[in-house]
């Protein structure tokens, strides 16, 4: 299917009454999740992901990918406002629309965060066509050695890129593919840490693995959160519009931004908080007036806004065409597939069209929903950031244990997320990623199924890792990543260590 | 000087995690050979990895300050008591007191006095639950302790 013939389909799929709905659902929740400090985009998509066991792999997809692209909008709403920022991407936004609502500037701002995000999804949504049909074809050469070696490199790429404690990030990755070993072994039927639990023979359930990880434990941790005041009192259509100079100043940050994010979103592991942090520092170091940054410079909201959109969209480039989640929501997405029994891979785009420029058309109109729908609705966005979070955690917890609860009609998995969440609170308190336990969860049963195959082919021969050009090239950056990251640790060592006097 | 007590403390459980699977593993499971891996090879090797990354973790932590975490334990003993509360109740009580009840423990750490607020929020979060639940998604559930 060509390209135009393809977003044809894609767009009379996606433009369907049944798949419209969950479409604007989509992109309205992760707005609101986004807004709301205290619940990510994570916690939102595992809290949707029982509903869509009840619509077509299609629609929850698209629902899906609405949160997510969704809440970057709304992280945004509230990095600006209250210097809060609902998700880790907006953090960035923070930094320069913060001081721009307390001079009274919050409408610029917002209007740029939207206005940008809006063009850098539309660059993401370019790239994504012109690289997916590429990657497909790539990937059909992928043999089990390189599936092995690439998604081993996102995880090296995703504990160590930006990290502080890149250690720290190994060890709940690899607990994470610990984890991923309980159950029955799929080449020997052998079960594996379930002590004799029935429970477990499946394995530990996603849903409640993400539920009590990102919902419980985020829960704990904001339950005694104060009552917020916000900057900016009234916004409205008229507040946001952007002076002409305005205008002028995001223009290319938004550009460079965009085509920043959607090349890091493509690659495994970085994905689009990375993005984020990398475009604002650019800004700085092309703007003629750097200290201008951090006091209030429109660059510094757009450019960030723009990339972290368009890697959103690209990070399901290496998802939908690999099979091989970038960053922690592509793993729960690749989880929600297949759950319906979808198996994304380089098949994916003859095998199932209305998904894929489904899932495309959708981003172009949910991101234009979101530009429309956000214009007129700032105000609405801006009152719920006075809603004090005791309303709405009870109801956050009963609807998660109702949610985990719907998937197979067992208590136990009610007891697990309380479990799970204890241990998800326990590592928030000692600073462990769970995002990236969760990634190592999802990959670790795909890397040992490749592994196995591999060295099967192979006749134990652990050479054919490096002998095939794809595997090796993985290989070789796996080696330079893991290099880089412990001349870094030295290299801070030595500047934290205080020479005594 | 304040020790760095969530990296020592977080490193060394999960030592001791990474080592406890692997010592199971090597135990029960068949590792096999490079050629053909058993089952017990994957978690063996992961374990072996959890157990040392862990030291390294914790170790260069013990001569480092660093600042403790706030810890809410009260606020994560409600919230777990709620989960708890409402998931074993579900099936006995049914889901209207089961729900009542969760959302009541689960208001007991919120940062403001009173019982008002904390009925309302139930019986409103309640009613949220039977409507989109029961008569939305229709699950079957209980809506009432057996018996009545």
């Amino acid at each position: 299917m060509g390209t135009w013939e393809g977003l044809l389909t894609g767009l009379s799929f996606a433009l369907q009454p049944g798949v419209l709905v969950y479409c604007v659902l989509g992109v309205v929740l992760g707005t609101f999740v986004g807004v709301l400090p205290g619940i990510g985009a994570m916690a939102a998509i595992s809290l949707l992901l029982p509903i869509t066991y009840y619509i077509s792999a299609e629609a929850a997809l698209i629902m899906l990918a609405g949160v997510y692209y969704g809440a970057q909008y709304g992280g945004a709403v509230a990095s600006i406002l209250m210097r809060l920022p609902g998700t880790p991407q907006s953090a960035v936004t923070a930094l320069d629309g913060y001081p721009m609502a307390r001079s009274g500037r919050a409408g610029p701002a917002l209007f740029a965060a939207m206005a940008s995000s809006f063009a850098g999804s539309v660059i993401g949504i370019v790239v994504l066509v012109l690289m997916a049909g590429w990657l497909s074809r790539v990937a059909v050469a992928f043999g089990a050695a390189d599936y092995a070696a690439m998604m081993v490199l996102g995880l090296v790429a995703a504990s160590t890129i930006g990290s502080a404690r890149p250690a720290k990030g190994f060890a709940m990755i690899v607990l994470g593919m610990l984890l991923g070993c309980i159950g029955t072994d799929v080449n020997s039927g052998v079960m594996r840490y379930t002590f004799g639990q029935t429970e477990l023979l499946d394995g530990v359930n996603l849903v409640a693995l993400a539920m009590g990880l990102f919902g419980v434990a985020e829960v704990i941790g904001n339950v005694r959160d104060p009552e917020r005041q916000s900057v900016a009192e009234r916004i409205g259509l008229r507040q946001m519009t952007p002076t002409r100079d305005d205008l002028r100043r995001m223009a290319f940050p938004t550009l460079r931004g965009g085509a920043l994010g959607s090349f890091f979103g493509t690659l495994p592991g970085t994905g689009s908080t990375l993005s984020s942090f990398l475009s604002y520092a650019m800004e700085r170091r092309v703007a003629r007036r750097p200290e201008r940054f951090g006091e209030g410079a429109i660059e510094g909201v757009s450019g960030p806004e723009a990339a972290n959109n368009s890697a959103a969209i690209t990070a399901f480039v290496p998802t939908l065409t690999l099979g091989i989640p970038g960053d922690p929501i592509m793993a729960l997405m690749l989880g929600a597939l297949v759950i319906h029994g979808v198996q994304p891979g380089p098949m994916m785009l003859d095998a199932r069209p209305e998904m894929f420029w489904g899932l495309v058309a959708s981003f172009g109109i949910g991101n234009l929903l979101l530009l429309i729908l956000n214009l007129p609705l700032i105000g609405i966005w801006v009152a719920l950031l006075r809603i004090p979070f005791r309303w709405l955690y009870p109801a956050i917890l009963i609807f998660i244990c109702l949610g985990v609860y719907s998937v197979r009609g067992l208590t136990y998995d009610i007891v697990a997320v309380a479990a799970i969440g204890l241990g998800g609170y326990l590592l928030a308190l000692a600073r462990f990623s769970p995002a990236l336990l969760l990634l190592g969860f999802v990959l670790g049963p795909l890397i040992e199924t490749n592994l196995r195959r591999a060295l099967l082919i192979s006749r134990g021969d652990p050479m054919v890792f490096l002998e095939r050009p794809i595997s090796a090239a993985f290989v070789a950056a796996i080696a330079g990543l893991l290099v880089l990251s412990a001349v870094q640790a030295v290299r801070r060592r030595r500047a934290t260590t205080i020479p005594p006097r | 000087m304040r020790r760095d007590w969530p990296d020592i403390l977080g490193g060394l459980a999960l030592a001791a995690i990474g080592a406890a699977a692997a010592g199971w593993a090597l135990v029960h499971y068949d590792a096999g050979s490079l050629r053909q891996m058993g089952p017990g090879a994957f978690p063996l090797v992961l374990g072996a990895m959890l157990a040392v990354i862990g030291l390294v973790v914790a170790l260069p932590a013990l001569g480092r300050a660093g600042d403790a975490p706030a810890v809410e334990p009260w606020a994560a003993v409600a919230v777990l008591a709620s989960i708890l509360v409402f998931g074993l109740g579900l099936r006995p009580l049914g889901l209207v007191v089961a729900s009542f009840a969760g959302v009541v423990v689960a208001t007991l750490p919120a940062p403001r006095r009173g019982w008002v607020w904390r009925i309302c929020l139930a019986v409103v979060v309640t009613a949220l639950t039977v409507l989109i639940f029961r008569a939305g998604l229709q699950m079957s559930l209980p809506l009432w302790p057996r018996g009545v």
